[in-house]
């Protein structure tokens, strides 16, 4: 028993100097950009010539996520976590995600900084959050390419819309998904631990190469919701 | 009417015009048109195709001003628009008329429009025919000019492809294997593999690539289709320099080496004839070159963990060898040898190697370019997942498993463990295979059979010997079935049990001869109990006795006939030399004396006279068994 507290103590212990020594990654560093469907293939293209694995083939995903919130008890701001799952890898672990609020910056800051914690978790977390109170937001299916380079993941992805009548079936609908645009999603992130600025700066220089197809730049969401 | 204007009184000239002229020189004036036939002239003038809207104003204000004063006149007005109103209603009669044509045309059921055949134009045939020539010759020079130009850069590519490929068809091919870069006014080509293949052996291989004026035909450039039997003539305008340190052929050999044996005197075998590499095009140059940089890449890896390892004899790494001991008295020598050019252009050969092993050497390449794969971490499912860990390492943690399987996995051996591993199996098999060819040439009488299976990995290798006599293989076959692993190999015998023997050939050898002899008297024991004949004793395990060759083992066992009245003695020891002894009961020699008195005391029986086992009839030891004991059988029966 004793020895059971100790290992706890020493676990704890380990855990709080892991946080305090600054190597967990807490911090997402990105940047994203859109580009319609008929150039897809040409950024797929240089971004197969730009990224490591030359020999491999193109790295596809199918990734289904899912939004909770929670509500405080004082009705503060709701609390949203994000569950996603990937549906062509069917034995990888869900992953349960917290983003925090993304930060601007000014012109010198070239990547939007955000809050994130990432955790893999075992196939009952939905109804682990139910269970909590969570409640489903929405939900949305992604559908694109993957890349990296060094430290930096490229994702190239369409959105599809769920159709929730055709849930019930085998499938879950997954195979009748509607697009959402007519254009593809495309983000540049890096995770890593917090007071590595310098990465940003090369996100930025990767990110000039692409430029003429697609302009990575930040983007403020608190403006497009405001705007007109 | 301003005060400065004047008043200008307009008339038609008085003057009449001549309607005829008498042959007497009177002229006879035409009446002159009263002021409103004039109108009717001038309104006969009228174009209505021609004038617009305001020019119609314009001659209609006129038309009225004189209108106006033709009304002032005193001519009764006889209406002059008259002959225009008809006029007008004319036209418009007949645009009616052609509206309604062109409506009913148009619906193709009553009246269909025909082209009307116009007169052909006037010919004039000379002059077409110089028109027509005239065009030709322009149409002619202009393909004339065309076809020169074309037959021009034919001949030249004719005279080219002969001689020598252009630069930029050649940077072409260039660029579709390298990556190329223009610095200043040279290209700089890049040999580093490590950015697309996941090594972290960072090493600037940069090359130069130069047109070539002087020396044309020493420079090759790579034959166009793959056919290796196409001679390649070409030869190339564009050449590739390869930094100093990459130049040449380098590759790893990979032997074996008993202490006894160094290196140095292969030394100084060298022979001192230096050789010159021949001209190879620039692809195989840069291949070449790549070569060496992986070459040295793999050698700085083991050199690096030959260093790290802890292993009871500790490896050395002197210049550019890497000796690891594998087994007591044996060395896997990896060396990195490069034949580098001198600087008069001749290549020295490096010492020879004595029995390189090249699927050692394919191991190496393959165990590296593992490695660079396996630090290429794999790409998150789902994507949102970081980037970092192993799938196994991203599953750790919702899959809950335990501290001893994360250690576990976190475990793995390094390249040069693994090449040793290989290599003490490799070693090991070897010295199996020669044990057991050895005895199977020595023992003729039971026969040895080895069967290797060919299911086997790099480090493990399976085998099963059988041991039968011939013609007896029905009554009693002895198998082991021996695992070879790296440093240790387990047999299984056939009554199940395990031994371990270590890399020692000799202990191989001692448990295979004792094998023999257990099949031997085994193989008896079943074939007298086929002939009716009974084990009474036996023993496996007699020790070899104070005879010099220590390995095997000696075995015996006592055979009683069914009735009871023959004894057989067999005694197999490890050189298959046996000794057979014969007794019978009851003795045939019994005198009752002072001490034994009694006449049952004869069953005991006396004792074992040895049997000349040379001069037995028979093709091996079971077939003189079976012919002995046949024949001990039947002497009961008379």
């Amino acid at each position: 028993m004793a020895m059971a507290q100790q290992t706890v103590n020493t676990a704890i212990d380990s855990l709080t100097a892991a946080l305090k020594s600054n190597i967990i990654p807490n911090q997402e560093y990105f940047l994203q950009g859109s580009i319609l469907d008929s150039s897809v293939e040409v950024l797929l293209h240089r971004l197969r010539g730009l990224c490591d694995n030359v020999d491999t083939n193109l790295e596809t995903f199918h990734d289904h996520e899912m939004c909770f919130s929670i509500r405080g008890p004082n009705n503060t701001q709701p609390l949203q976590l994000r569950v996603r799952r990937s549906l062509d890898h069917n034995g990888m672990p869900m992953q349960l995600r917290y983003i925090g609020q993304p930060e601007i910056g000014d012109k010198s800051r070239p990547t939007v900084l955000r809050n994130s914690i990432d955790i893999g978790t075992s196939n009952t977390v939905v109804e682990f959050l139910t269970e909590l109170g969570c409640r489903k937001d929405f939900e949305y299916s992604a559908k694109g390419y993957m890349f990296r380079k060094g430290r930096m993941k490229i994702t190239v992805f369409k959105v599809f819309k769920i159709d929730e009548t055709r849930k019930m079936m085998s499938s879950g609908g997954f195979d009748a998904l509607s697009p959402l645009t007519h254009s593809y999603l495309v983000e540049l992130s890096v995770l890593a631990p917090s007071g590595q600025d310098a990465i940003a700066d090369d996100m930025r220089c990767f990110a000039e190469q692409l430029r003429p197809l697609v302009q990575l730049e930040k983007i403020d969401y608190k403006r497009l919701v405001h705007g007109p | 009417m301003s005060a400065n204007s004047t008043s200008i009184a307009m008339e038609a000239p008085v003057e009449m015009q001549i309607q005829e002229i008498a042959f007497d020189g009177q002229e006879t004036y035409a009446p002159s048109l009263s002021m409103s036939e004039n109108l009717t002239k001038l309104a006969q003038k009228i174009d209505f195709a021609k004038c617009g809207p305001e020019e119609v104003n314009k001659e209609i204000t006129e038309i009225n001003r004189n209108e106006d004063e033709a009304e002032q006149s005193t001519a009764p007005p006889i209406w002059p628009w008259d002959s225009v109103r008809n006029k007008l209603r004319n036209a418009l009669t007949e645009v009616s008329v052609l509206a309604d044509l062109l409506t009913i045309a148009k619906g193709k059921k009553y009246v269909v429009l025909d082209p009307v055949p116009h007169d052909p134009p006037e010919l004039k045939p000379m002059v077409m025919v110089y028109a027509r020539k005239k065009s030709f010759a322009g149409a002619a020079s202009v393909l004339l000019s065309g076809a020169e130009r074309l037959k021009n850069s034919l001949a030249e590519a004719q005279k080219n492809r002969t001689t020598t490929a252009d630069f930029h068809i050649e940077l072409l091919r260039l660029r579709q294997n390298f990556r190329l870069k223009k610095v200043n006014n040279t290209i700089i080509g890049d040999l580093s593999y490590f950015r697309s293949s996941g090594s972290k052996h960072i090493h600037s291989g940069t090359f130069e690539v130069t047109k070539s004026e002087e020396e044309p035909d020493k420079l090759l450039s790579p034959p166009c289709s793959p056919n290796p039997n196409s001679a390649n003539k070409l030869t190339s305008a564009l050449r590739v320099t390869v930094p100093g340190e990459l130049q040449g052929i380098a590759s790893i050999k990979v032997y074996f080496q008993k202490d006894q044996d160094s290196l140095y005197s292969s030394n100084l075998n060298t022979p001192d004839t230096a050789f010159s590499i021949p001209e190879i095009d620039w692809q195989r140059k840069l291949e070449v070159a790549q070569n060496v940089l992986f070459c040295k890449e793999m050698f700085n890896q083991l050199a690096k963990e030959a260093v790290q390892l802890q292993s009871p004899i500790p490896h050395v790494v002197v210049g550019n060898q890497i000796i690891a001991s594998i087994f007591p008295g044996v060395q896997l020598v990896i060396c990195l040898s490069h034949m580098e050019m001198s600087t008069d252009g001749k290549a020295s050969l490096p010492p020879p190697i004595p029995r390189h092993d090249q699927v050692l050497e394919h191991t190496l390449h393959q165990l590296l370019r593992e490695l660079h794969e396996k630090k290429n971490y794999p790409l998150p499912h789902p994507a949102s997942a970081p980037l970092g860990p192993s799938r196994k390492r991203s599953c750790a943690g919702p899959y809950a498993m335990d501290r001893e399987e994360f250690v576990e996995m976190t475990e793995s051996q390094t390249m040069l463990e693994q090449v040793i591993q290989q290599a003490q199996h490799t070693q090991l098999r070897d010295r199996t295979l020669c044990i057991l060819d050895k005895l199977a040439t020595q023992y003729k009488d039971p026969l040895i059979s080895v069967h290797w299976l060919w299911l086997n990995s790099p480090t493990y290798a399976c085998i099963k010997v059988t041991i039968f006599a011939q013609g007896y293989d029905e009554i009693y076959r002895n198998l082991v079935i021996i695992h070879v692993y790296d440093t240790y190999l387990k047999c299984i015998s056939r009554d199940g049990k395990v031994v371990h023997l270590s890399y020692e050939s000799m202990e191989l050898k001692n448990y295979i001869l004792c094998q023999i002899c257990r099949h031997q008297i085994m193989a008896v024991q079943y074939l007298a109990k086929s002939m009716g004949w009974q084990c009474v004793a036996n023993s496996f395990n007699l020790g070899s006795g104070t005879l010099i060759e220590t390995f095997g083992n000696a075995s015996s066992c006592i055979l009683v006939s069914p009735v009871g009245d023959r004894l057989i003695s067999i005694h197999c020891d490890q050189n298959s030399r046996v000794q057979v002894s014969v007794a019978q009961t009851p003795r045939k020699d019994f005198f009752p004396g002072q001490l034994v008195k009694e006449r049952k005391w004869e069953n005991l029986g006396n004792s074992f006279k040895e049997v000349q086992w040379e001069k037995m009839i028979g093709k091996n030891f079971l077939s003189k068994m079976e012919l002995l004991m046949t024949s001990l059988t039947s002497s009961w029966m008379q």
